[in-house]
C-alpha cells in the first residue's frame, strides 16, 4: 500500500500501532535476538573467564565436530525425538478422541491428563527418580525385573522419554481436541449418509480436517524434544554410568558452559543445535503442502 | 469496549514507571546482603549478622539463602555485572577463579592494625590456604573448616557381633567389618561410592599418594603408583558383594542408603552430620562416628589422612559499601563471630582454639554423637585439593572414572587418561 495515499488519521493509526508493538519488540531485539548473536559471536570465541572472550576462529567447531560425545549427544537428541514425537501425538490425538467422545465424568478426565503439566517439573522427575529406582522402585518391584531404567544405557533414552510423553500429553491432547472439535458435525452425517464407517471417517474426515493442528502440535512438540534439558538434568546425576548415553546436545550444553566454564564451545552447541532445529522446522513446512489441509 | 483516549492511557503508563522510582532505601541505613547456600546454616549466619549489628544499628544484614545448584551460575553472572551480594560464602573450588581474575576483595591487610599476621596467628594453614589465591594472597575470611569421617551404624554392629570402628581401624578392619556384617545381617558394609572428596581421595592420601603434587600444587599425580594402586584399591571395593555398585548409588546416594538402614558403614562430611541428626529423628542414637580407618601399608606417611575443606566469607572487590562489609568481615573473623557460629552449629569455626563450640549444639539430642572425632582428625588433614586449571577438567577427569567404575575402561588406561586430562591444562595455566 501506498504511504502517501494514507490519510493524516489513518497514519496515526498505523503510528500508535507501533508504538503499541514496541515494547514487545523493543524487548525481543533485546532478549532474545541480540543475545543470539552474542552466542554466534562466542561460538567462534574461547571464554577466559567472567565475560573475557578472546577470538578463536573455528576451533570449537573443529573440536565439535571430532568430539565422539557431541555426536552422541546429537544421536540421543533424535532418538529422543523419535521416541517422544510420534508415540506423543499418536496418544494426544487418541486421548482427544475419547475426551471428544460422549463420556461421563468428561471434565473429571481432562482435568486428569491436563494435571502433568501443572505439577512442578522436579517435584515429577524426583518421583519419577524413584519410580525408576532399580533397587527400591515401584515399576520393578510391579514388572517383577531389575530392569537398571536410568543407569543402563540401553533403558535410560527410553526411561526419560515415557516421563516426557507422560508429562506432554495432556498439552497436546487439549490441543487437539479443540482441533477436533471445530469439525462440522455436518461432515460426518454427510458421510454416514453415504454409508462409511467409524474407521472410514476417521482417517477420511478427522485426521484432514485437524490435520492444520496437528501439524501446530507437531512442530512445537518437535522444538521442545530437540531442546530437552531438564528432565534429564533432573534424573541423572553427574556419576550416571549413562550419563553420555542419554545426555542430549542442550544437557551438554549445559555441562559446556556452566560446569566446565568453556562458553564458547557451549555456544558451538547451540548454534549447530539452532542449525539442526531450524532444518527440522524447514522440512516440516514444505511437508505441510503434503499432508495438511487446509481447505474446505 | 470504549477506546480509552490517549492521554489517560499515557497518564497511566507514566504512573505505572514511576511505581519503579520507589525502590530506593528510605531509612538512611546501610543495607548489606550476606548470600549463603545451606539452608541449615542460615540460623547461625543470622546470629552472626544480629550481633554485629547489635553494636552497629546503622548496618542491617539480610541472609540470602541460595541452593547450592543455583549459587555458583548466579554468582557468576553478578560478578561479570558486578551486582554481587555484599558478603558471599566462598568455595575452594571456586575461589582461584574469582580471585584469579580480580572479582573479590584483598583481605590480606584486613587485620594489619590489630595484627599483621593475624591469619597465621589465629588459622591453620589449611584454613588460610584455602581462603588464598594462586598469588597467596588472603581473599577470603576463614569461616570453617571440616573433614571427612566414617559414619557406622552400631546396630548393625551388635547383629554381627563386631566391635565398633576406633582409631586403630585399618582398611583391612573395614573390609572384614563389612564381609561380617553382610553374612549376618544381609546389609551392605562400607558403602563406597564414586565421589572425590569423601571416597577416593582420602585413600589416595592415606597411601601416600597425592593428586596434586605437593610442593607445586601443579602437576597431578594420577599415574604415581601410590596414587594409582589406592585408587585402584578403590575402586575394587564395589566388586565385593557386600557393597553395591555405582550403578545403585547413581540412584540411591550412601547417605539416603544409611539412613534407610540398608547399609552400615559410610564416609561422611562433619558438615552433614547435624543434618542427619535432625533430619533422620528415630536414627538418633542407632549411629555414631569413627575416625577413617588408616591405610596398613602406605607407600609413605604414617597412613592416616582425611580430605580437610573450609568456606570462606569475600566479598566483591568492586562492592558499593566495601568500607563497611570489610568491618563486617572483620568481625565475622574474630573470636566472637567464628565462636556464634559454632555454637549455632552451624560449621566447625575455622578459628584456633574455639573448634568445640560446635560441640553444643550436639549434646542437645538424647544421644550425643563422639563429635571429639571430628576435632582429632585436624591433625592428619590434607588440604582439599585445587589448583587454577583444575576447574577445567575436572568434569572430563570424573568422567573417566565414571567410565572405570562402569567397566568399560580399564583403571589404567582411565588414570593415564586422566592424568593427560590435567596435564594439557598444566602449562597453559
Amino acid at each position: 500500500m501506498n504511504k502517501n495515499k494514507l490519510s493524516a488519521a489513518a497514519r496515526r493509526e498505523e503510528n500508535w500501532g507501533w508504538i503499541m508493538v514496541a515494547p514487545t519488540i523493543i524487548g525481543l531485539a533485546v532478549l532474545n535476538l541480540w543475545p543470539f548473536v552474542q552466542t554466534v559471536y562466542a561460538s567462534f570465541c574461547e571464554h577466559l573467564g567472567f565475560g573475557h572472550y578472546r577470538f578463536a576462529g573455528l576451533d570449537n567447531y573443529v573440536r565439535m565436530f571430532q568430539n565422539a560425545e557431541f555426536w552422541k549427544a546429537t544421536w540421543n537428541t533424535i532418538f529422543f525425538c523419535i521416541l517422544t514425537v510420534p508415540v506423543g501425538i499418536i496418544l494426544a490425538l487418541f486421548i482427544a478422541i475419547l475426551l471428544n467422545a460422549k463420556v461421563k465424568f468428561k471434565g473429571g478426565f481432562r482435568t486428569i491428563f491436563f494435571l502433568p503439566l501443572v505439577c512442578a517439573p522436579a517435584a515429577v522427575a524426583m518421583v519419577w527418580r524413584w519410580i525408576f529406582n532399580g533397587e527400591y522402585g515401584i515399576l520393578n518391584q510391579v514388572l517383577g525385573q531389575e530392569i537398571q531404567w536410568i543407569t543402563d544405557p540401553k533403558t535410560a533414552v527410553i526411561a526419560i522419554a515415557i516421563v516426557s510423553v507422560w508429562s506432554s500429553v495432556g498439552y497436546d491432547a487439549v490441543l487437539l481436541l479443540a482441533g477436533l472439535q471445530n469439525i462440522p458435525k455436518t461432515l460426518y452425517e454427510a458421510n454416514s449418509i453415504d454409508g462409511a464407517g467409524k474407521i472410514r471417517q476417521f482417517f477420511t474426515i478427522t485426521l484432514p480436517m485437524v490435520s492444520p493442528t496437528m501439524f501446530s502440535v507437531l512442530i512445537m512438540r518437535l522444538m521442545a524434544s530437540m531442546k530437552v534439558y531438564d528432565l534429564i538434568y533432573m534424573m541423572a546425576d553427574e556419576t550416571n554410568p549413562a550419563l553420555t548415553d542419554m545426555q542430549s546436545l542442550m544437557y551438554l550444553f549445559y555441562r559446556s558452559s556452566f560446569v566446565a566454564g568453556e562458553r564458547g564451545y557451549g555456544s558451538a552447541i547451540v548454534v549447530w543445535t539452532v542449525g539442526l532445529i531450524l532444518l527440522v522446522t524447514l522440512i516440516q513446512f514444505w511437508g505441510q503442502k503434503k499432508w495438511v489441509t487446509y481447505d474446505i | 469496549m470504549k477506546r480509552i483516549p490517549r492521554m489517560t492511557a499515557a497518564a497511566l503508563m507514566l504512573a505505572l514507571l514511576l511505581s519503579l522510582a520507589g525502590c530506593g532505601s528510605a531509612d538512611g541505613k546501610t543495607h548489606l546482603t550476606f548470600q549463603i547456600w545451606d539452608v541449615a546454616q542460615r540460623d547461625g549466619m543470622q546470629a552472626m549478622c544480629d550481633a554485629y549489628t547489635a553494636q552497629h544499628p546503622d548496618v542491617e544484614i539480610e541472609v540470602q539463602v541460595t541452593s547450592w545448584g543455583e549459587y555458583w551460575t548466579k554468582l557468576e553472572a553478578a560478578g561479570e555485572s558486578n551486582t554481587m551480594p555484599d558478603i558471599f560464602w566462598m568455595h575452594t573450588d571456586q575461589i582461584l577463579y574469582y580471585a584469579d581474575f580480580g572479582i573479590l576483595a584483598d583481605l590480606t591487610d584486613l587485620y594489619a592494625d590489630e595484627d599483621p599476621s593475624y591469619y597465621q596467628n589465629h588459622f591453620s594453614d589449611i584454613s588460610v590456604g584455602n581462603a588464598s589465591g594462586t598469588d597467596g594472597r588472603v581473599y577470603g575470611i576463614p569461616k570453617d573448616k571440616d573433614n571427612v569421617v566414617l559414619v557406622y551404624n552400631m546396630e548393625m554392629f551388635d547383629a554381627a557381633g563386631v566391635a565398633y570402628p576406633d582409631e586403630n581401624w585399618t582398611w583391612d578392619d573395614m573390609m572384614e567389618a563389612s564381609r561380617k556384617i553382610y553374612d549376618a545381617t544381609g546389609k551392605y558394609g562400607y558403602m563406597a561410592y564414586n565421589d572425590e572428596q569423601l571416597g577416593y581421595w582420602n585413600f589416595v592420601y592415606q597411601n601416600g599418594g597425592y593428586i596434586l603434587d605437593p610442593e607445586t600444587n601443579l602437576h597431578a599425580g594420577y599415574t604415581q603408583s601410590a596414587t594409582a594402586d589406592a585408587i585402584e584399591y578403590y575402586v575394587n571395593i564395589q566388586k565385593n558383594d557386600w557393597c553395591p555398585n555405582q550403578n545403585y548409588f547413581a540412584e540411591t546416594s550412601p547417605g539416603t542408603s544409611f539412613f534407610s538402614e540398608m547399609g552400615c558403614m559410610f564416609f561422611e562430611g562433619s558438615w552433614n552430620l547435624l543434618n542427619e541428626l535432625k533430619n533422620f529423628p528415630e536414627m538418633v542414637g542407632k549411629w555414631d562416628i569413627a575416625p577413617l580407618p588408616k591405610c596398613p601399608n602406605p607407600a609413605s606417611g604414617d597412613g592416616y589422612g582425611t580430605i580437610s575443606n573450609g568456606l570462606c566469607y569475600s566479598t566483591a572487590a568492586k562492592g558499593r559499601n566495601l568500607e563497611i562489609v570489610k568491618d563486617v568481615l572483620r568481625f565475622f573473623g574474630s573470636e566472637e563471630g567464628q565462636r556464634i557460629q559454632g555454637e549455632s552449629g552451624a560449621a566447625i569455626p575455622a578459628y584456633l582454639g574455639q573448634e568445640e563450640s560446635w560441640s553444643t549444639v550436639f549434646n542437645t539430642f538424647d544421644y550425643v554423637i563422639d563429635v571429639q572425632v571430628c576435632y582429632d582428625q585436624f591433625d592428619h588433614a590434607v588440604q582439599y585439593i585445587n589448583n587454577a586449571s583444575r576447574r577445567k577438567w575436572k568434569s572430563n577427569a570424573a568422567d573417566e572414572m565414571v567410565k572405570v567404575y562402569a567397566g568399560s575402561q580399564d583403571i589404567q588406561t582411565g588414570l593415564a587418561n586422566m592424568q593427560a586430562l590435567a596435564d594439557a591444562y598444566d602449562t597453559t595455566n
